[in-house]
């Protein structure tokens, strides 16, 4: 009975998740605090005065009047019914709208996942021809990785002054021709690309290092045959990373859409978002939302389908992700970038970054070396402001991201739904939820990237946690009197503090640039703050007369982006193999044969 | 007196859910009954596979029996929360096979001895009763501060050891407590074991699948096969006549040189 009750806890804690979503979403118009009666008044109908009657008049129409509970009801059985909701501003029904938005987004997302296909393979290509040929195969070049993990609305912004305002190959704006969706497909694609492309070469290397190659290329299968059977074997490891890297791709596409005005999906919700039309905003949400959970429930399905039953039966290893191997020049990117960084701030830190004292767009010169913005402020000022708030924000981010992961770590099981529900939610999606609550603050920003940025922390603390649980020093505890409550602070979170304390620290530049692409989007810090996002945000319509003052602000997230990359991989080499094989393994003399076995293959695999 | 009694003791461990047909359970103990006396020393042998641990485990109050009783001094024992078991604890501890990974890396010696002392409420002065227990395993004051990963395989047992004499327990459970060790070590920890028993009575339950380590400890043992004790006798007599042929098998396998004690 226990036992049963114990088995069904991960699908109780999913559902409770998926349900509490769901009243979230139905009560936006409630939490907002903002009278529903009074916004559609002034949209609609701009000339009558807010009388009372006039309000409870319009309260009586949409079924306000009942109270909120009811009105959830009304809203959940309206859902099913396929009625979503009219739109506050136009009247006009939001399901139809919603879905022919929806059909240009996955047009556009089915573009950008082939240029990511394209452009993996293209990265993956090198690795598996070695290895057909029976060479030794490398990991992934860093360089591509560095550049492709840039966010997609930085990409963007960068193709639009080279590809359109230079090279002028491309449209600027707009939907509809074949020409319109190169630009944002390639935006929106290669960052996921490039990272796919990476994950797919290392698993392609780690697996040409198992022995049953050799047993086939002896036996005489052709090359096309092991070509096959490696990626048959190699694809099943990266299902879960294509399926965050899909995900991803939804909330990027939120931010492309917005660069090159594509009346999509995305759009579509950052309108309803800045005129609070709160029931296009709740379809909008819902619909991001499905998305990302399908495309996770897809992606999981096929992984079960390439690893067939030997998956379920737990008997088949899944090959290990190689990390990229260390290399000393490794360690120069980041420095070079903070000394990049801290020089940035340093020049600007003293000037003015709010008055609008030059020129409107004033060119670069000597006493203004990155040139005036649209307002006359100096951009270097602007810039280096920018840098230290972001930063700030992000480091209070990441300090929330950390204790809220940790403490939902340690309770896995019960916490399973809402780890995967949050994984599958883009800080775009989670920033509308904010946004239509409260409305567009850096505070709102801050909290919507700290409520996503801590799952991968959760995941992380968990799976440590059940390693630590493992331990036989743990295992022991009752039997000396340990409680389950004592046990934490005893060995569990010793165990895993460190870890996941060094994973949050790398992850600050990402939130940065989460930060930095809701100011961007209009969803965080406002107006005249000097948040690099919102910076990109007010050059872009200046980027046929300006295009540096574009480039200035990409260049910056640029370089935030390369310091989070070039520090994920520097730790993975460095923490994880050295230091644990090091430690765990040296200080016993029994273990030398062993560790002769270790450090030769350690060394072979780095090719020193 | 009787110190334990087992009573038609049965365990089974759920499988994980294959796909979406459930599996049925592992059966590991079928239904097993024993006694053990005050101060009696007993073996358990048998094939890997065979129940030995499980059978520990429902000893430790670990795993839920699905059938069955244990009783301490005719006190009935069930798995439940720590502070429901604090009695059944003081009175019952166990030695692991793996000394070095079973303490906890980041506590002294003193501080694991120490330990059980504070959680299970003993009435003492933990550091002296803590530094008493070490002295009766042969490790002098030196080891106080010393942590786990200071310690040689032996000296870790040893400390294992006093770790769960430290609340004067009247039964040891132990399970493979000398299978990690090199020769010198295991003598060493078989003697230091016996002569505990010796001097303050303690009972000792001892897991292996060498007989001749049991055969250097106890006078009885108990062979155990598919979740069943299927020979119940004193060592000398197994030795010289197994009447159960895994009894024989487990003969075979041992070194001889041992079996003469
Ligand atoms: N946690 C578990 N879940 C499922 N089955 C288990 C579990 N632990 C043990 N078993 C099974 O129970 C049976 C008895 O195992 P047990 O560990 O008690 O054997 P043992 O006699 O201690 O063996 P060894 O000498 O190898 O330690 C075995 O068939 C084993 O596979
Ligand atoms: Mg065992």
């Amino acid at each position: 009975m226990i036992r049963t009750l114990d088995r069904l806890i991960p699908a109780l804690s999913r559902g409770v998740t998926l349900a509490a979503v769901m009243v979230l979403i139905a009560m936006l118009p409630w939490i907002s605090g903002r009278d529903p009666a009074l916004s559609i008044l002034r949209a609609r109908m701009g000339d009558q005065d807010a009388t009372p009657e006039a309000l409870a008049a319009i309260r009586d129409k949409l079924g306000l009047a009942a109270g909120p509970v009811q009105h959830m009801r009304d809203w959940i059985t309206g859902l099913l019914q396929g009625d979503w909701g009219t739109s506050w501003i136009s009247g006009a029904p939001v399901l139809a709208g919603t879905l022919k938005a929806l059909l240009v987004s996955l047009t556009l997302m089915s573009a950008a996942f082939g240029v990511a296909v394209v452009a993996a393979i293209l990265l993956a290509w090198p690795t598996m021809r070695r290895g057909l040929r029976g060479r030794d195969t490398h990991s992934a070049g860093a360089v591509a990785a560095i550049l492709t993990a840039m966010p997609e609305f930085t990409l963007s912004a960068l193709f639009l002054v080279v590809f359109s305002v230079w090279l002028a190959w491309f449209p600027p704006y707009g939907w509809g021709s074949a020409g319109h969706i190169v630009l944002p497909a390639l935006a929106l694609g290669l960052p996921g690309g490039g990272l796919l492309g990476r994950l797919l070469t290392n698993a392609i290397a780690a697996t040409f290092h198992e022995r049953w190659i050799a047993t086939w290329a002896v036996a005489g299968f052709t090359r096309g045959q092991i070509a096959r059977a490696v990626l048959r074997r190699s694809l099943p490891a990266l299902m879960p990373q294509i399926g965050m890297i899909v995900v991803a791709m939804t909330g990027g596409a939120i931010a492309v859409e917005q660069v090159f005005s594509i009346p999509g999906l995305g759009r579509a919700v950052l309108g309803a978002a800045s005129a609070q039309d709160l029931p296009a905003l709740q379809a909008g949400i819902l619909i991001l939302l499905v998305n990302a959970l399908a495309i996770g429930v897809t992606v999981n399905l096929i992984r079960v389908g390439l690893l067939g039953r030997a998956l379920q039966m737990r008997a088949l290893p899944v090959p290990q992700i190689a990390s990229p191997p260390p290399s000393g020049r490794l360690w120069l990117v980041p420095v070079v970038v903070l000394i990049l960084l801290a020089a940035l701030v340093m020049a600007g830190l003293p000037r003015d970054a709010y008055s609008s004292q030059f020129i409107r767009l004033q060119p670069p010169g000597l006493a203004l070396p990155l040139g005036a913005d649209g307002l006359g402020r100096d951009v270097l000022a602007r810039i280096a402001h920018g840098a230290v708030s972001t930063i700030g924000m992000a480091a209070f981010v990441t300090l929330i991201s950390l204790v809220v992961g940790l403490g939902i770590g340690l309770m896995p099981r019960i916490a399973i739904g809402l780890i995967e529900v949050t994984k599958a939610t883009p800080p775009t999606i989670a920033a509308l939820i904010v946004v239509a609550a409260m409305g567009p603050s850096a505070l709102g920003a801050v909290i919507a990237v700290s409520a996503v940025a801590w799952a991968p922390l959760a995941a992380h603390t968990a799976a440590l946690v059940s390693e630590a649980r493992a331990q036989p020093h743990v295992r022991i505890a009752p039997i000396l009197g340990v409680g389950p409550l004592r046990l934490i602070p005893r060995s569990i979170l010793p165990a895993v503090f460190g870890p996941v304390l060094r994973h949050a620290m790398l992850r600050l530049p990402g939130n940065a640039l989460a930060l930095a692409g809701l100011g961007f989007l209009g969803l965080g810090a406002r107006p005249p703050a000097p948040e690099w996002g919102l910076i990109l945000a007010d050059a872009l319509p200046y980027v046929e007369r300006a295009p540096l003052s574009v480039l200035t602000p990409v260049a910056a997230l640029a370089l935030m982006s390369v310091l989070g990359v070039s520090l994920a991989s520097l730790s993975r080499c460095h923490f994880s193999i050295s230091l644990h094989i090091w430690k765990k393994y040296m200080k016993n003399p029994d273990n030398i044969a062993f560790n002769f076995n270790v450090l030769s293959r350690v060394c072979k695999r780095f090719g020193s | 007196m009787t110190l334990l009694s087992v009573r038609d003791l049965s365990l089974s461990y759920p499988l994980p859910r294959r796909s979406w047909r459930r599996s049925a359970p592992v059966r590991a103990l079928h239904g097993l009954s024993f006694e053990m006396g005050e101060g009696e020393r007993v073996g358990l042998v048998g094939m890997s596979g065979s129940g030995k641990s499980s059978l520990l485990r429902c000893l430790l109050a670990m795993e839920p029996a699905a059938t069955g009783q244990v009783l301490l001094r005719g006190r009935p024992v069930a798995a439940g929360s720590v502070a429901a078991l604090r009695w059944y604890r003081r009175a019952v501890q166990y030695v692991p096979q793996d000394p070095i990974a079973s303490l906890e890396p980041r506590m002294t010696v003193a501080q694991s001895v120490a330990e059980p002392l504070l959680r299970l409420r003993v009435d003492c002065d933990p550091m002296r009763r803590a530094e008493e227990a070490l002295e009766s395993v042969g490790l002098d004051h030196r080891f106080l501060r010393r942590r786990p990963d200071e310690l040689s395989g032996g000296q870790a047992q040893r400390v294992a050891i006093a770790r769960a004499i430290a609340t004067r327990p009247s039964l040891l459970l132990t399970d493979e407590p000398v299978s990690g060790l090199d020769m010198t070590s295991r003598v060493q920890v078989v003697e230091v074991l016996r002569h505990l028993s010796e001097v303050h009575g303690t009972a000792i339950l001892m897991v292996s699948h060498d007989i001749s380590v049991v055969a250097g400890l106890c006078r009885r043992a108990m062979v155990m096969d598919g979740g069943r004790i299927v020979e119940d006798r004193p060592v000398a007599a197994m030795l010289r006549d197994p009447h159960h042929p895994h009894t024989s098998e487990l003969l075979n396998a041992a070194p001889p040189m041992t079996a003469a004690a």
